[in-house]
Formats: structure tokens, C-alpha cells, sequence
């Protein structure tokens, strides 16, 4: 059989990429914050989200979005902190893309929002490829983890604009070694921004706050278009 | 990790690109994918044939080109290939090189349907 070649030079990302821009452009004509949080399971973004949005929602109205393969565990750990939860279930998918997003939302009776959370599943390879249309893309570390993680996953930390090193307050009794953590991190990203903190002890987690209260002041700033 | 969802991807690509042209079989399929793109090449080619049962695509021989991770180094105004597991350094200079050039594509390049 004869053949012909047919060139195509088609970005598979561009679909995802092109509805990230349009989640962005909805959200900044409604002057929400959004942050994506990566990390690997375990580290701890549920038990931050859920101390976040228990904060933040007795003065700003924000939202969490929960991505899970399997459960609605997480969704509902995070619906007791009051804020407006909703879960995407994944199934097979180790990561959330901006169609889901966007799914998620629509038909989601929410008032105009000062911040939306998304927690991404638990992977720190293929949410790193995904635009969410976030403003914020943090990416968290915990001192159980390896400290050269950054390393073995250099696109996660060097997309994010944020490290939050967390579990912090049992750092000594893993041995974990902070110098070392930095250096691969800065290997990845240097200047990057880093946050030591721990839900369990309070430390850092003020700072963290008052980094999102000034994010979301910037963002409702912006004059809608 | 997603290859089932790439490959879907790749398809509906196919799908758009076939629908085009007139084109109503595909007997082989080329893509580029990078070395930080998470897609692990023999899982890609492992769901193929699964992914393209009943479609344009069905039988058709998958080709990946791997390709991979490079950075520009500003210190050394050079494009580098960092040493696997060294995060983003350069393999000359040994500074942190974070700006990426290649190794993220996930690239449908071309197709190859009968004449």
C-alpha cells in the first residue's frame, strides 16, 4: 500500500490551554483569586486547605475545589470549614484540567467569590503540565518527603510560584534537612519563594495568610472589564 | 501517567485533522513527546491499540520520538542537557539554568494515510 505523510504539527496541550485562558479571563473579570495546589499524597493539602478556608471564609467569600481519583473524603474533611466545597471526581485521570474546571463550576450556585482553592490530585508529574487558569500555583513540600523531590520533579516546582514546606514542626524529629531541601529547590527555581509551615503547630501559617489577603487584595483591585 | 487520556487526545486530533482532509484510515501516527512531559512512552504505546479500536486510527502503528530535557544557560549563553536528576543545572557551569526549551512537547507532527 502506498502512503502519504500528512503533516500536522498539532500542540495536544493547546485545548486545555485555550480553556485555562478562558477561566482566566472569567475570573479576572470577577476579581477571584485562584490557586492551584500541587504536591504528592500525603503532604498536606487538605489539612491546609481546610485551616485556610476556615480562616479565610470569616472574612472573604471563597471556595474549594477537591480533585480525587477515588474519594469524597477530602471534599468532605473540607466541607466542615463552611466554605462552599465541591469535589471533582477523577477517576482514572491522576490530574485536573481546566475542562473539568470549568464543568465544576457551571451550575455551581456560588456568589462572586473573593478566592477559589483547587486542590489538584495527589501527583506532582501530571498536574504540573495542566493550566488551571490559576492565579497562584503552589506547590507543597513535606519534611517526611525526600528533600531532593524538586529534583526528581523539576516542571512542578518550576511552574509553581510558591514551595510551602509543611509538617515543619516535626522536621528535627525526621531528621529532615533544611539546607538541602533549599538547595534543590533553588536547582529548580531560584528565587523561588518558600514557606516553612505546619497546621498542626500554627507555625507560618499566618504568614501564609496574610500572602493570600494581599493576592487577593491585588486581584479585586483589577477593575472588571 | 495520563497516557489513555493522550492518546484520546491524539485521536480526537486525528479526528479533527482527518475530518479536513478526507482522510478515512491512518496506518501511522507521529509524535513528539518530551522528557518532562510525564508520559512514559511504552504505557502510550501499550494503550494504543486499545484507545484506537474503532476508530480512523485502529491498527495503525504508533511512533514516539522521545525528546529531551534542555535548558538555556544564561551564564554560559548556551543551550544545556542537564545530567538526569539534577533538576535544571548546567552540566558546564554547574548554575541553576530554570528557563526550559525543550522537553515538554506532547506533539502530534504527522500522519501517514493511504495514497
Amino acid at each position: 500500500m502506498k502512503l502519504r505523510v500528512v503533516e500536522v504539527a498539532a500542540n495536544l496541550m493547546l485545548k486545555n490551554d485555550a480553556l485555562a485562558a478562558k477561566l482566566r479571563a472569567r475570573f479576572a473579570a470577577d476579581g477571584t483569586l485562584v490557586v492551584n495546589l500541587l504536591s504528592s499524597p500525603g503532604s498536606g493539602k487538605t489539612a491546609l486547605l481546610e485551616e485556610t478556608l476556615g480562616r479565610l471564609s470569616r472574612t472573604y467569600r471563597v471556595a474549594g475545589l477537591v480533585g480525587d481519583q477515588a474519594t469524597a473524603n477530602d471534599a468532605e474533611r473540607l466541607a466542615r470549614s463552611g466554605a462552599p466545597v465541591r469535589q471533582i471526581s477523577t477517576a482514572s485521570e491522576c490530574r485536573l484540567d481546566a475542562g473539568m474546571i470549568a464543568k465544576a463550576l457551571s451550575g455551581w450556585e456560588l456568589p462572586r467569590l473573593d478566592a477559589l482553592f483547587i486542590e489538584n490530585v495527589g501527583n506532582l508529574i501530571c498536574p504540573a503540565e495542566y493550566d488551571l487558569g490559576e492565579d497562584l500555583r503552589v506547590v507543597l513540600l513535606s519534611v517526611t518527603e525526600g528533600e531532593d523531590k524538586p529534583l526528581k520533579y523539576p516542571l512542578a516546582f518550576n511552574t509553581a510560584q510558591l514551595a510551602l514546606v509543611t509538617k515543619i514542626d516535626i522536621a528535627e524529629a525526621v531528621g529532615f534537612d533544611r539546607a538541602a531541601a533549599a538547595a534543590s529547590i533553588e536547582a529548580v527555581h531560584p528565587g523561588m519563594d518558600v514557606l516553612e509551615l505546619s497546621t498542626r503547630s500554627g507555625r507560618g501559617i499566618d504568614a501564609w495568610l496574610a500572602l493570600l489577603e494581599r493576592r487577593i487584595a491585588a486581584k479585586a483591585l483589577i477593575p472588571a472589564g | 501517567m495520563h497516557e489513555v487520556s493522550v492518546a484520546l487526545g491524539l485521536i480526537e486530533a486525528i479526528r479533527n485533522v482527518a475530518g479536513e482532509q478526507n482522510i478515512e484510515r491512518v496506518a501511522a501516527v507521529n509524535v513528539r513527546i518530551g522528557a518532562l512531559s510525564g508520559i512514559v512512552r511504552e504505557a502510550l504505546l501499550f494503550s494504543w491499540d486499545v484507545a484506537t479500536a474503532g476508530t480512523l486510527a485502529a491498527g495503525s502503528e504508533l511512533r514516539v520520538e522521545e525528546i529531551p530535557l534542555i535548558v538555556f544557560c544564561e551564564y554560559c549563553e548556551g543551550e544545556r542537557d542537564p545530567r538526569p536528576g539534577s533538576g535544571l543545572i548546567c552540566p558546564e557551569c554547574g548554575t541553576p539554568a530554570p528557563r526550559i526549551v525543550r522537553g515538554r512537547e506532547m506533539q502530534l507532527v504527522s500522519l501517514e494515510v493511504p495514497a
